[in-house]
């Protein structure tokens, strides 16, 4: 049965692993972001080309669950050689899977910009990057963060993927937990307890700022 | 300045929008442009400096025939500066942001010189108090002259008004009127777009009239709009002067 004293004893170990799942998060979501721009902006602007390839990685990634990724870099990439410890290989799958999301918070972000602001700044002399820098993106800042939290959000829950190549983050603790006191309610409603109390205020704050948007 | 347009055609799809345009102007002319919506007036501004480039034909500025490789249009873009119907100031800019930017990005001016420059346009079209404002705190004839001053300050030797007064309140479209008229005055080379016919005939030299993508008729205001020869412009006219 569900026993709070379970939770409480074994706090130290789950907050451990929820350090895990918010470090492991953090990290995924800079490179995810940062890669996500430069694909969203290669998809729109890089040509045909470009265009096509950043395309066949957006759709493909959408199309194939994050836990697949996360293997096939953990378990199959050493097989040729690339061998990631845990934490980055868990990292780098997250970031590449998030990082084609993120491309497209960006890809429509970009084109909600009414197409009259780009013609302005064409009509003063500007390049396409120029145009992008100082006029596109400054606009699109406000309008990507509220969809850039709810990927954090979400990045945040996915983290518990890795409890598949055994890192020890929050969901890998309760389970552990859940072996050695033959109790699984307990930590179980503990690890999600905690997962709440980290996604509930980023959702919040993004429902903020889709209000303060409008 | 010498602007040559020679056979020009711009197609959207199979949407033909101008049939074959051909016209030139000289420096401190400024030509009013009418016709009625969809005869591809607003089309052809857009395609003089490349926002829409023209499916074919040919333009000749300063002498030199713009070819479609980037470098060549963008130079076309800071000698022919651009007003919109939309106005498309910069919503995330100050006025004077706004009216620095081209400046500051394209021509790599130091940021104090722009900003003192954009703030002796931005007198210039009456609105010196609103530097610090942004777009959204400013009516529409305020927003209008923000985005002239913006184009004047890559010193043009062109201006394209592509509807400038459409969108904007009837009582306030005098103010951006007003300023058009001083640079007319001042020797501005213009191209109008516009249904304003007292301004029209107070500031232009020629007034070139359309109808579904070619020019019909072309002659002083007086010719045009006193003793149109063409009966489609004399329909036009009758329209234009009952609103």
């Amino acid at each position: 049965m569900f026993k709070w004293s379970i939770i409480f004893e074994n706090l130290p170990f789950l907050l451990a692993g929820a350090w895990t799942t918010l470090s492991l998060t953090v990290v995924s979501m800079i490179f995810a972001t940062v890669a996500g721009l430069l694909v969203g902006l290669m998809n729109m602007f890089g040509g045909r080309v470009i265009g096509a390839i950043t395309r066949v990685y957006i759709e493909a990634v959408r199309g194939t669950p994050a836990l697949l990724l996360i293997l096939i870099v953990y378990y199959a990439l050493p097989r040729i050689g690339l061998n990631l410890p845990q934490f980055p290989a868990a990292a780098v799958s997250l970031a590449v899977c998030y990082a084609a999301y993120i491309a497209e918070v960006f890809r429509s972000a970009v084109e909600s910009i009414p197409k009259g602001q780009s013609e302005a700044a064409f009509s003063l002399g500007l390049s396409q990057a120029q145009a992008l820098r100082h006029v596109i993106l400054p606009q699109t800042f406000r309008r990507v963060l509220p969809p850039l939290a709810n990927e954090f959000a979400a990045l945040i829950k996915d983290t518990s993927l890795v409890a598949f190549i055994s890192m020890e983050d929050l969901l890998f603790k309760a389970k552990i937990i859940g072996a050695r006191t033959y109790n699984v309610f307990s930590p179980y409603i503990g690890a999600a307890i905690i997962y709440l109390i980290m996604t509930t205020p980023v959702m919040q704050w993004s429902r903020n700022l889709e209000k303060k948007g409008e | 300045m010498r602007l040559v347009v020679d056979g020009l055609h711009k197609s959207f799809g199979s949407l033909e929008v101008i049939k074959g345009v051909s016209f030139d102007m000289d420096c401190k002319e400024r030509l009013v442009l009418m016709g009625p919506s969809g005869s591809g007036k607003s089309t052809l501004v857009r395609c003089i400096n490349w926002i829409e480039p023209p499916s074919a034909g040919r333009i000749t500025f300063d002498g030199k025939l713009v070819e479609p490789g980037k470098c060549d249009i963008r130079r076309l873009r800071e000698d022919i500066g651009m007003v919109f119907q939309q106005f498309n100031v910069f919503p995330h800019l100050t006025a004077l942001q706004n009216v620095a930017l081209g400046p500051l990005v394209v021509k790599k001016m130091a940021r104090k010189a722009a900003e003192a420059e954009a703030m002796e346009l931005l007198a210039k079209v009456g609105l010196s108090h609103r530097a610090d404002h942004k777009p959204g705190q400013m009516s529409g004839g305020e927003q209008q002259r923000v985005a002239i001053a913006r184009a004047l300050a890559m010193h043009p030797k062109l201006m394209l008004f592509d509807e400038p007064t459409s969108s904007i309140d009837v009582e306030l479209i005098h103010e951006v009127l007003d300023v058009m008229v001083k640079l007319a005055d001042e020797g501005m080379t213009m191209i109008v777009v516009t249904h304003e016919m007292g301004f029209a005939k107070e500031v232009a030299d020629r007034v070139i009239f359309m109808d579904q993508g070619l020019i019909i008729e072309t002659g002083t205001p007086c010719e045009v709009f006193e003793h149109p020869q063409q009966e489609r412009t004399q329909s036009f006219l009758s329209k234009v002067d009952l609103a």
